[in-house]
């Protein structure tokens, strides 16, 4: 039994094509996979659907064998910006899940202080986020998606704005979080080489479909130096030789 | 030439110099008679006499009052409409058309109604004040309510926010820097309303002194009360801005 199972799922909006097209997926415990395709191929809908946002018109989605209804504490998302509440400070955005169900207590403060250390921004917890850098602000948002310790990250390109060596840290960043968690993960993104730099498996999506199932098998824990070698390459050219035929 | 704020503070002080300068030399020189065009010197003396003897500090006092209450009474109605027809839908397209009907009649035109409901005096001058702040603060209100990120939306969802949470906590702090532009609006139009009103329906306030004056045929005085009427108003936009500064301070600060 796998930790999350997407079955035959398909979506529509009314008015529209299907946008996700009888998909199967499913993701083992601890594992780590990027859905990459090109902008509109549906990739974010599937995660949405994934989430409990969007309810599957045919098909299911189950989470540790529990049908997925709505969204909950058991899951963390990232969004594409950063979408902080500038009107709070850094701290207490990191605390807003926590702030929505009860007043957070001195522990779970401390908790969101460890997590806020353990990314490089202890110095900024009491200062507002329009104070911050753009790598700043998305390692805030990933921070408020792990205050309670989902045992699912769901991440919705959330690097895609940020040059790339703030890029390749915030990716070591998360491997990092979710290494020391076993999270499980699935990372929706439209970089090649994001994709395989971070996934122990990369599907590969176009208009609705899932047209490619790759496994990365480059050595782990990931350095920034395996960027460079010669089996990452390979899986690159790979995913990127699937995305140009489903295009054909 | 770097255009310090010192700098073009001085200038336009210069300018309002000069310009009290050249009416108080043509009004000596063109022998225009001061029923017309009083000297900045006599509309001085006249304010000077007002403020000291306690003959304008009354009509201050009753205007100030009338614009606080219509302000007040005004910007609660429209911000708590305003939150209900955002928050509804329904609501939004049952009170559209009265609230629209009720801004394209001018205010003054129902005066001499609201005189005969709410008799000759203050309240009348309140009510007018209330409908004309009411408009702004409530529009504001809807919009700002209803342009929230999409994305924040969802966040609140995924965090299973209740109704109540995303209003208070998500809607209506993003929709403050639009609520104060609001407000701002409304009080500006607020002292508009009052004395406006007063030309109407009332025998004490500023409004009142201008049509009293004119009846006098005592021009220096009506100036000396165009000149308060202007210095309550900036004050009062002054103490908004401020007011708005302060709330605003996490959404601009960027250092």
């Amino acid at each position: 039994m796998s930790f999350l199972d997407i079955d035959k799922v398909s979506f529509t909006y009314p008015g529209w094509p299907p946008v996700v097209r009888s998909v199967d997926w499913s993701i083992a415990e601890g594992e780590f996979h990027c859905l990459v395709g090109r902008s509109g191929c549906g990739k974010t809908t599937l995660l949405k659907l994934a989430a409990g946002l969007l309810h599957p018109h045919a098909g299911s989605i189950r989470l540790q064998a529990q049908e997925v209804v709505a969204p909950g504490p058991q899951l963390g998302f990232v969004f594409q910006s950063p979408t902080l509440l500038e009107w709070h400070r850094v701290i207490d955005n990191v605390l807003l899940p926590v702030s929505l169900q009860h007043k957070p207590t001195a522990q779970e403060v401390e908790k969101a202080q460890q997590l806020l250390a353990l990314l490089g921004l202890s110095a900024h917890a009491q200062h507002y986020p329009r104070q911050l850098s753009g790598g700043q602000q998305s390692r805030v948002a990933l921070a408020r998606a792990l205050i309670l310790e989902p045992a699912l990250l769901l991440l919705d390109e959330p690097f895609a704005a940020l040059d790339a060596i703030t890029r390749g840290e915030l990716q070591d960043d998360l491997l990092h979080m979710c290494r020391l968690r076993r999270t499980t993960v699935l990372f929706v993104t439209h970089d090649i080489a994001e994709a395989v730099y971070l996934g122990d498996r990369v599907a590969v999506m176009d208009s609705g479909r899932i047209v490619q199932d790759i496994r990365v098998e480059v050595s782990k824990p990931r350095a920034p130096a395996i960027r460079y070698g010669a089996t990452f390459n390979l899986h690159c050219a790979q995913v990127r030789d699937a995305m140009d035929m489903a295009t054909l | 030439m770097k255009l310090t704020s010192a700098r073009t503070q001085f200038c336009s002080w210069a300018l309002l110099l000069a310009l009290l300068a050249g009416w108080e030399l043509a009004s000596r020189g063109s022998g225009v008679s001061a029923l017309v065009l009083p000297a900045p010197s006599a509309v001085t003396k006249a304010l000077w006499t007002g403020l000291s003897t306690g003959y304008l500090w009354p009509h201050i006092r009753t205007t100030g009052l009338e614009l606080v209450l219509g302000l007040f009474t005004g910007c609660s109605i429209g911000f708590i409409s305003g939150v209900a027809m955002a928050e509804s839908a329904l609501l939004q397209r049952v009170l559209k058309p009265y609230v629209v009907v009720s801004q394209v009649i001018p205010k003054l035109a129902l005066a001499p109604l609201f005189i005969v409901w709410f008799g000759f005096g203050m309240t009348s001058t309140v009510v007018i004040t209330a409908l004309i702040c009411f408009f702004p603060l409530m529009e504001n209100t809807v919009t700002s309510l209803q342009q929230v990120d999409p994305q924040r939306l969802e966040l609140f969802r995924m965090l299973g926010a209740t109704r109540r949470q995303t209003l208070l906590r998500l809607k209506l702090p993003s929709g403050l820097p639009g609520i104060l532009a609001g407000l701002r609006v409304a009080v500006v139009l607020a002292l508009v309303g009052a004395v406006v009103g007063e030309f109407i329906g009332a025998s004490q306030g500023l409004g009142a002194l201008i049509i009293a004056s004119q009846g006098m045929m005592d021009t220096p005085l009506m100036f000396a009360v165009l000149f308060v009427i202007a210095a309550l108003g900036l004050l009062l936009y002054q103490v908004t801005l401020a007011v708005e500064k302060r709330l605003l301070l996490p959404y601009t600060r960027i250092s």
